[in-house]
């Protein structure tokens, strides 16, 4: 295989394991309640932010936080984790004061779109007040002595990128067997296709939910963190073109599809790579009118069933 | 009594909503001039309606006369306007749906509700989700693939691909997963050929037999009447007659309105 290709295969495939990781938490969060929770890129932004404090990143001149600076720092790994764990937190919050209320009155589920709309705009608001609106990186010294580059059949690779690909991976394959395997994972389905029957075998939809919002916030954290590292942080509101992104690629492969996600990531983020360099501010129109196209062909998305008629 | 042999249905449970003192006295479940509402529609207008420990009672009545809708307040699935419901005496209108299975009610809703997706065993073990001794579980698997050997062969099929008599049997089965101490079923007769209404009620006075207490509510009166000891009838939300079966079928105004005659 020429080296160019492998560069862009690897290139494609890790930026389309991001999009994964991110469309995942829209998947559960989707399959059981019918909608879509746009507070989740600014989730994921947060995991970024909290992955970048945590190594020891300094906040800057901007913010009321200006100048901040966590008096310790941790190694990548950790710092990812934990991002993941407190933006699983923020999810289960962002659950309880934007969904849960309109739940438990009985409330037209569609209207969750405009609060979850609303908790994302006030968290990205937040970040910005706090942190104000600069970018930061996070340098891949943070990962240790690893080397800058592999190589792979004979193509040199960003370490950082075989790391995304494995670790998104890894969280997949992990994810898929937890679901279809577990019993918590078939009561996750159960609740997916029928709330009401899932009620009467005992199994607490609230506590399902929760579990859902968790896991795609934790996910949505572990992305942003590992786009910061790959890329940067430019800004406070740089999840929501991930948010749009992984919005397409949950209807590209599907809408409430696991497996549906992980390939409409991955075909998203191959195709944006074949856009050549010189035109890369073409990248969006490009994997948008890839979406459109699909969507005229198959219209349920690659692996949908038909729509549910939930929403 | 070894876990080999002990029924299915399982009648001695333990960890119910009032004081094992109270069990001899209180009926098992008991409903108290209950309302229930939709909107400005009121579908049960005070309710009165009382069972035993291993009874086999039939509810029956015309389409919309509240049955579905008792099934439904006793589960928690809606809630009621007013009145009691009573289990072992003690009130359990509060409850979440979650909790009264625990409490050992189990409901077999209208329409079979099988979660399609899932395999025909999936279905079942989440039927016993509440549950944490496994190999009970187990065993009570096995005794279910017993029960319904169609089942048994058709364990690792989607349950959305199975027949409607098959559904009917994964449903039931899948509530008897909870080793309930009543098993409340919704029309378990409803599009079954009439081979399978006889199969499917045959199973049901075997249950019965073994000590189950069965609420069921049921347009096939025929039917209903042939396994239940009690039935009673509701109209426009209110218990109008209630008896012993025999004595039902016997009933000149029943036989007109419910039993075609």
């Amino acid at each position: 295989m020429p080296t160019e290709l492998i560069q862009l295969l690897l290139n494609g495939l890790s930026v389309g394991s991001m999009y994964a990781l991110f469309a995942l938490g829209y998947t559960l969060v989707f399959s059981v309640l019918g909608v879509i929770n746009f507070s989740h890129g600014a989730v994921f932004t947060l995991g970024a932010y909290f992955t970048f404090l945590l190594i020891g990143g300094n906040v800057g001149s901007n913010g009321l936080l200006a100048g901040f600076q966590l008096p310790f720092a941790l190694p990548f790994w950790l710092a990812l984790v934990l991002a993941g764990l407190g933006s699983a937190l923020v999810a289960l919050v962002i659950e309880r004061v934007a969904f849960q209320p309109l739940r438990q009155r009985g409330a037209d589920p569609l209207l969750a779109l405009i609060t979850s709309l609303g908790a994302g705009v006030i968290l990205v608001n937040l970040i910005q007040l706090l942190m104000g609106a600069e970018s930061h990186a996070i340098p891949t010294s943070s990962l240790g002595n690893l080397p800058a580059a592999l190589n792979i059949g004979g193509a040199m690779v960003r370490t950082v990128q075989v790391l995304l690909l494995a670790i998104a991976a890894a969280l997949v394959v992990a994810l898929t067997a937890w679901i279809e395997g577990s019993r918590s994972g078939k009561a996750l389905q159960a609740v997916s296709e029928d709330p009401i029957t899932a009620q009467l075998l005992g199994i607490n939809s609230s506590r399902m939910i929760q579990v859902a919002f968790g896991l795609g916030g934790f996910l949505a954290g572990i992305a942003g963190g590992l786009v910061g590292l790959s890329v940067s942080i430019a800004g406070p509101y740089f999840g929501i073109g991930y948010g749009l992104k992984g919005l397409g690629v949950l209807v590209l492969g599907g809408l409430g599809s696991v497996p549906g996600a992980v390939l409409g990531g991955l075909i998203i983020g191959l195709a944006e790579a074949c856009v050549p360099a010189d035109f890369s501010g073409y990248k969006d129109a490009v994997s948008y009118g890839f979406l459109f196209l699909m969507l005229l062909i198959r219209p349920q998305g690659l692996l949908g069933r038909a729509l549910p008629n939930k929403v | 009594m070894s876990p080999q042999t002990e029924p299915l249905a399982h009648s001695a449970r333990t960890g119910t909503a009032r004081s094992q003192s109270s069990l001899a006295s209180s009926p098992l479940l008991e409903l108290k001039q209950l309302v229930v509402r939709y909107g400005s529609i009121t579908a049960l207008h005070g309710l009165d309606l009382s069972i035993q420990r291993g009874d086999c009672v039939a509810l029956l009545g015309a389409n919309g006369a509240g049955k579905s809708t008792t099934l439904r307040a006793i589960s928690r699935l809606v809630n009621a306007a007013s009145g009691q419901i009573l289990w072992h005496g003690g009130e359990i209108g509060q409850l979440s749906t979650e909790r009264t299975v625990k409490l050992g009610i189990s409901h077999c809703p209208e329409g079979r509700r099988v979660l399609g997706r899932l395999s025909v065993a999936d279905n079942l073990v989440l039927g016993a989700w509440l549950r944490r001794d496994r190999q009970a579980i187990d065993n009570d698997l096995e005794r279910c693939y017993g029960l319904f050997p169609r089942l048994a062969e058709r364990r690792q099929q989607q349950a959305g691909s199975l027949s409607g008599g098959e559904q009917q049997m994964l449903a039931i089965g899948r509530s008897l997963m909870a080793r309930p101490t009543l098993l409340m079923l919704d029309e378990p007769s409803l599009g079954l050929a009439p081979k399978l209404v006889a199969e499917v009620m045959t199973i049901l006075a075997q249950l019965h037999q073994e000590g189950l207490t069965i609420l069921l509510v049921e347009q096939n009166a025929h039917a209903a009447l042939a396994i239940a000891d009690r039935a009673v009838v509701i109209e426009a939300g209110q218990a109008t007659i209630s008896g012993p079966s025999q004595q039902l079928l016997a009933d000149p105004s029943l036989q007109n309105a419910y039993l075609g005659h």
